[in-house]
């Protein structure tokens, strides 16, 4: 250690109890950062998962000529032989499923009621392994058979219909060609979807229905890709991408992160809040730790004025004040890292439930997670605030004019 | 030959809207190896013409010079840089760093100068050594009396091998005894080093020991007089 440093740490020392209190906004600060970091980051996870498990999948394969068109032009094009695509694509042995569906929209009616709804068509067991829509249901049980003529409403659109499980209702929709066509299919479950507007408006057919229903058999709007591994992703558009073209299918690739605007926003928001909580943060950590070392050149005037009078230099009077500053976020850190690790350990064994991130459906046991870049950030940030805090006090200590500071009282 | 010599050095303050002369119109010049007292009553400009000579403040008009540069117009860097390296000083109230051991308090004069550590733990021994405070190297300030303090304020001007130290009322927070060992120890350092020394002090065991007085009254010089101790010497 420098003999600067060295003096800095002692002077650090002797005035245990003002350094305590700075030091203490120093590990508070820390643990903040960190243990916010933690959390956010599962929520992120959380929301990731949820995001890609309401699409069913990590990948979404489109009709070639999806290329360069808007999501709701792109839906409107139907992929042909999905089957055979399929067993292409659950060749690669990241792949867990790959999941056709139809979608589609019209009126749903039940007796003289009839309402709107957006509709898919699925192959149930697919379905209910990779989606959310299995942990929504409220009533009745999840589509299991494949070629029966059942379906499963948003409980909104029951209560619009005034349906419930084993009702029938009458499902119509207009085929590619634009003639109007229906298929009975009797409630075998109502859901409850956390956003309102789409609760409103939900309904499931099994593929085989819808495609009998649209007249459109063997055809998909999307194949939904699910993968075993979300690090994955990337790679994997990229390989079936090539391996389909190189097969004489080429498909339109989208990751999931490509169609996750809502996924996108919130993710903006969070990090917009959390970048505002650090910034007042930041700066009560700065007026506290100034505040601090101010008082701390008052009490000292004498002593830097005799450390003028003896020749040392303006420039390592500052130093030695910034290095108090720098050293006090150094241990503030060390010691804010270690209550956070420890923190960490206690919630995360808490078991405390948290409810379900944004458009989610499931809360989950708080976790926090361990993030080694957010100690290195926050490590960073409480030495630089510090150091930002010192500066001015170190700046009017180096400014002195000994004479007057060795007849200060 | 003279180490260092005034020409009319003036200094005023502002007191609110008043206008306060500290030193007016100064011209003395002090030899290598003097012993000299700045004397008179409180208020005299003892300690203002001691800073001046001590380039650590500037005078608002005349000229100091030091072994025969004129540093009256040195830039603040520079007035550092010869405080650091050819004057020492010695404060009424010891002015030691309180988290700093004794030794450490003295090898501060050399650690500002870039040396080395063991060469300025070597040399801060040596001076405490010097000034009879062997074996309290360690202790801190606020383990040590008065006169040990004053001591180690003394080894501190030594250290650097400065030539002249400047002392304001070095004796005026001691007892007697320590203040009369005191003032030993400055002249055994004075006849053994050959270093001038300029106090600023109205106590009458310093004015009686000096080898030169030199009286000052409302910021004037009054009197420039050789002591008959000065004659002996």
């Amino acid at each position: 250690m420098s003999r600067w440093a060295r003096l800095a740490a002692r002077n650090l020392r002797r005035h245990a109890r003002r350094t305590l209190l700075t030091g203490s906004i120093v590990v508070v600060g820390f643990v903040a950062v960190t243990m916010t970091s933690g959390f956010v980051s599962q929520t992120f996870s959380s929301l990731k998962s949820a995001t890609i498990r309401s699409t069913g999948g990590h990948l979404r394969l489109l009709d070639p000529k999806a290329a360069g068109k808007t999501d709701d032009e792109a839906a409107l094009l139907l992929l042909d032989d999905w089957q055979g695509l399929a067993a292409v694509v659950k060749e690669d042995p990241r792949v867990v499923q790959a999941m056709p569906k139809l979608s589609f929209f019209g009126l749903v009616a039940k007796g003289e009621k009839s309402a709107p709804y957006i509709g898919t068509g699925t192959i149930p067991a697919l379905e209910k392994n990779a989606s959310l829509a299995s942990d929504t249901v409220v009533s009745g049980t999840f589509l299991s058979n494949p070629d029966a003529d059942e379906v499963m409403l948003g409980s909104g659109l029951a209560r619009a219909l005034g349906a419930k499980t084993g009702d029938l209702v009458t499902v119509m929709a207009t085929t590619p060609d634009g003639a109007l066509n229906a298929v009975d299919a009797a409630v075998v479950a109502v859901l409850s979807y956390p956003i309102k507007e789409i609760d409103d408006r939900l309904l499931f057919l099994p593929y085989t229905a819808a495609s009998r229903l649209l007249k459109s058999e063997g055809k998909a709007n999307t194949l939904v890709v699910l993968l075993k591994d979300d690090a994955d992703v990337d790679a994997a558009a990229r390989d079936l991408s090539r391996s389909l073209e190189a097969k004489g299918r080429p498909v339109v690739v989208k990751t999931w992160l490509e169609t996750a605007a809502f996924y996108k926003q919130v993710k903006l928001l969070y990090i917009a809040i959390f970048f505002f909580m650090g910034l007042v943060l930041s700066t009560v950590v700065i007026l506290a730790a100034a505040n601090t070392m101010t008082m701390s050149v008052f009490e000292r005037t004498r002593e830097i004025g005799t450390l003028l009078a003896i020749g040392m230099e303006r420039g390592q009077i500052r130093t030695v004040f910034l290095l108090e500053g720098v050293l006090l976020g150094i241990i503030g850190s060390a010691v804010g890292a270690a209550v956070s690790f420890f923190l960490r350990l206690i919630l995360n064994a808490s078991g405390i439930m948290l409810p379900p991130p944004p458009g989610g459906t499931r809360g989950n046991v708080l976790h926090v997670d361990f993030i080694p870049l957010a100690y290195g950030i926050g490590f960073a940030i409480m030495s630089l605030t510090l150091l930002i805090a010192a500066w001015w006090p170190a700046r009017r200590a180096a400014r002195l004019n000994p004479v007057e500071a060795l007849g200060h009282v | 030959m003279s180490i260092l010599e005034a020409r009319g050095l003036t200094k005023t303050y502002h007191v609110g809207s008043e206008k306060v002369v500290g030193v007016s119109d100064a011209t003395l010049a002090l030899e290598a190896g003097s012993f000299t007292v700045l004397a008179g009553p409180s208020g005299s400009g003892k300690t203002t013409l001691l800073n001046l000579l001590g380039v650590l403040d500037q005078p608002d008009s005349g000229t100091l010079l030091f072994e025969g540069h004129d540093v009256s117009g040195l830039d603040e860097r520079a007035r550092a840089q010869l405080r650091r390296e050819k004057l020492g000083f010695v404060f009424q109230t010891y002015q030691l760093v309180p988290v700093l051991s004794a030794e450490e308090n003295v090898a501060l004069a050399l650690w500002i100068r870039g040396l080395p550590d063991a060469v300025c733990a070597a040399r801060a021994r040596s001076a405490l050594a010097a000034v009879g405070l062997a074996g309290l190297e360690d202790r801190r300030p606020d383990a040590l009396s008065g006169g040990q303090r004053q001591r180690v304020a003394v080894a501190r001007a030594l250290v650097g091998e400065p030539v002249l130290i400047l002392a304001d009322e070095p004796t005026a927070s001691l007892d007697s005894e320590t203040a009369a060992h005191l003032l030993d120890l400055f002249e055994e350092i004075h006849r053994a080093r050959g270093v001038a020394f300029l106090f600023s002090s109205h106590d009458p065991r310093i004015v009686g020991r000096a080898e030169r007085r030199i009286r000052l009254q409302d910021g004037r010089v009054v009197a420039d007089e050789h002591t008959a101790a000065g004659a002996r010497a």
